[in-house]
């Protein structure tokens, strides 16, 4: 019984923000018109925000780059990390090893969020650039994971068995050992994204990385706080949105993974 | 590392430490460099006028050779002369000291709370494992983990500050001693608590159910000791050890958390000076910035892992 509520809590957590995200920008009819800010009347369900917008076009509108950086930046820390972690698992010598993994400890010796800060300062502001260094914050762990997973499918006798076949090292990576790891990958993904979206979202309260009129769920948050005591809703909806996507995809993900390793368990005992 | 006594292995850690710190202060110099173009005009940002290209020119020292800058940048950080603001001129130093009462009084506070009850809650989740209490608090840790500081900040806010009017919205007009009006460091605590907490006390919860299965607390039963005794004495330091380094790690964190929870509730912090810094493209100020949060970031997972290493030394402590 609270299993299924469990699910349930995590689907509507997940899917009235990811809905709103994605079909958003389709259900807003007719250009923005600009009234007094932070007023409130039967036309404007969740009244205007700091320069007079309406706030629920705002919302539908704000959820699409939040969720775009952040999924995007995901998947290009995956597709950074699994070569190189794999590189420096397999790597013939000790050398490669280390001066793949050293530099990337330099980013760990930082706080996420400071170096996210001190890398904005010097990079063109813009949306890829945060991809860009949401993906680069998230590379040293999933490295990590990446080659520590490498090395322990990389000393299965499978392998072995491969390469006294004389199978060639692109088989031997690409179709045994990158295969193998999927599942460690995945058990990974959940934390990473919202991990990115935590990123991704505080880096925009902070005004970092978007213009200050965006139309973007963090930055509403940011930008109307002014107007908290007058027309709450222009700040709580956008935060309360944020709050759900990121509860949501963690109980999600923390719900798989639990069904998963039960069902484990069961394949075990039969 | 079977037979490394403390005593090296401290000594090991440390050199590792410094290390971190030369690389840190290393790529933050040479960031300057990886500016494309001229760093001066870069800097200068939006409004491109030629005297502050060349005031940032003079202050930055731009006109020098690249070596001889990296000297001063790296003896300046042993004198604690990080440079001056491109804005203010002031000393980057004077920044540091200036906000640096209320970040630590935060920080400080937050792991004040956070150990004990954090501690508390895995324990008794563990010990009660698998009971409505359990589900309940993993599921709440699970769920809260993930929240972003300034979503939840402005959510509490707007209840307990604005609706309910129980505690003060921000910290405008207290200064910057805090603790003149305690009720306004109540919600930047809270917030900066609910993260570490779930992440802490699920690894306490988990080392403890660990160890209450253990075979010396199993032995430890049979001998008839009670069993709060086997909890507390031999149970509890074996799921602590696993959760210091983790404890380390919520620093980083928690040096994160601040910066938001600084800006949402104006608090004259480090975190504020910051984010005025990085909006102002004052790239000395955040400079110096970055290398003190990394010295204070290697510090704390230094003792941490010197600490582990203490409570169990078979283990070597890899980050």
């Amino acid at each position: 019984m609270t299993r299924w509520l469990r699910w349930t809590a995590g689907i509507v957590l997940t899917g009235v923000p990811l809905l709103l995200a994605i079909a958003g920008p389709w259900l807003v009819d007719g250009s923005p018109t600009r009234k007094r800010a932070f007023s409130s009347g039967a036309d404007h369900p969740l009244g205007t925000d700091f320069v007079g917008r309406d706030v629920w076009q705002q919302v539908l509108l704000g959820g699409r780059t939040v969720l775009l950086v952040a999924l995007l930046a995901t998947a290009l820390a995956y597709v950074v990390a699994v070569p190189w972690g794999i590189a420096a698992a397999l790597g013939r010598r000790r050398f490669v090893d280390e001066l793949l993994m050293r530099p990337l400890d330099v980013v760990l010796a930082l706080p996420s969020l400071l170096l996210l800060l001190l890398l904005a300062t010097i990079a063109p502001s813009g949306s890829l650039t945060l991809v860009g260094i949401v993906a680069l914050l998230n590379l040293p762990g999933l490295t990590r994971i990446v080659r520590a997973a490498a090395l322990e499918i990389g000393s299965r006798p499978a392998v072995e068995a491969m390469r006294l076949q004389g199978e060639g090292w692109w088989r031997i990576t690409v179709g045994y050992v990158a295969r193998s790891m999927l599942r460690t990958l995945a058990a990974d993904l959940g934390t990473r994204f919202t991990g990115a979206l935590y990123l991704v979202a505080s880096a925009s309260f902070l005004g970092v990385g978007v213009p200050p009129d965006a139309s973007d769920w963090a930055v509403m948050v940011d930008r109307n706080r002014p107007g908290l005591f007058v027309q709450p809703w222009a700040v709580i909806a956008p935060a309360l949105l944020i709050v759900a996507l990121s509860v949501g995809v963690n109980l999600l993900f923390d719900r798989v993974l639990a069904a998963r390793s039960r069902s484990d368990l069961r394949g075990a005992a039969s | 590392m079977a037979g490394l006594s403390p005593g090296r292995y401290a000594l090991r850690r440390l050199l590792v430490g410094v290390l971190q710190v030369f690389a840190v202060a290393t790529a933050v110099f040479l960031l300057t460099e990886a500016l494309p173009g001229d760093a001066a005009v870069a800097l200068a940002g939006d409004n491109p006028d030629p005297a502050r290209i060349e005031q940032i020119r003079r202050v930055m020292r731009l006109d020098q050779p690249l070596a001889e800058r990296f000297a001063d940048w790296l003896g300046g950080l042993f004198r604690f002369d990080l440079g001056v603001s491109l804005v203010s001129q002031r000393p980057v130093t004077a920044f540091l000291t200036d906000g640096l009462a209320p970040t630590m009084l935060l920080a400080a506070l937050t792991l004040l709370v956070l150990v004990p009850v954090a501690v508390l809650l895995g324990v008794v989740a563990a010990v009660r494992e698998g009971s409505p209490l359990d589900r309940a608090v993993t599921t709440v840790s699970v769920g809260l983990h993930a929240i972003p500081e300034f979503a939840l900040a402005i959510v509490l806010v707007a209840v307990f500050g604005v609706q309910l009017r129980w505690l003060p919205p921000t910290a405008v007009g207290v200064g910057d001693n805090l603790l003149r009006q305690p009720a306004v460091l109540v919600l930047p605590l809270v917030v900066l608590l609910a993260r570490p907490i779930c992440s802490i006390s699920r690894l306490v919860r988990a080392g403890m159910i660990e160890a209450l299965h253990a075979d010396y607390v199993r032995h430890a039963r049979r001998l008839g000791l009670s069993p709060g005794r086997v909890r507390l004495r031999h149970a509890l330091p074996n799921a602590v050890a696993a959760a210091v380094p983790q404890l380390a790690h919520t620093t980083d964190w928690l040096l994160g958390g601040v910066i938001v929870v600084e800006a949402v509730f104006v608090i004259p912090g480090l975190g504020t000076t910051l984010v005025d810094a990085v909006a102002a493209r004052d790239l000395p100020v955040v400079q110096g910035l970055v290398v003190f949060f990394a010295v204070t970031t290697v510090l704390v997972n230094l003792v941490a892992d010197i600490v582990s290493f203490r409570l169990s030394p078979r283990t070597e402590v890899v980050r």
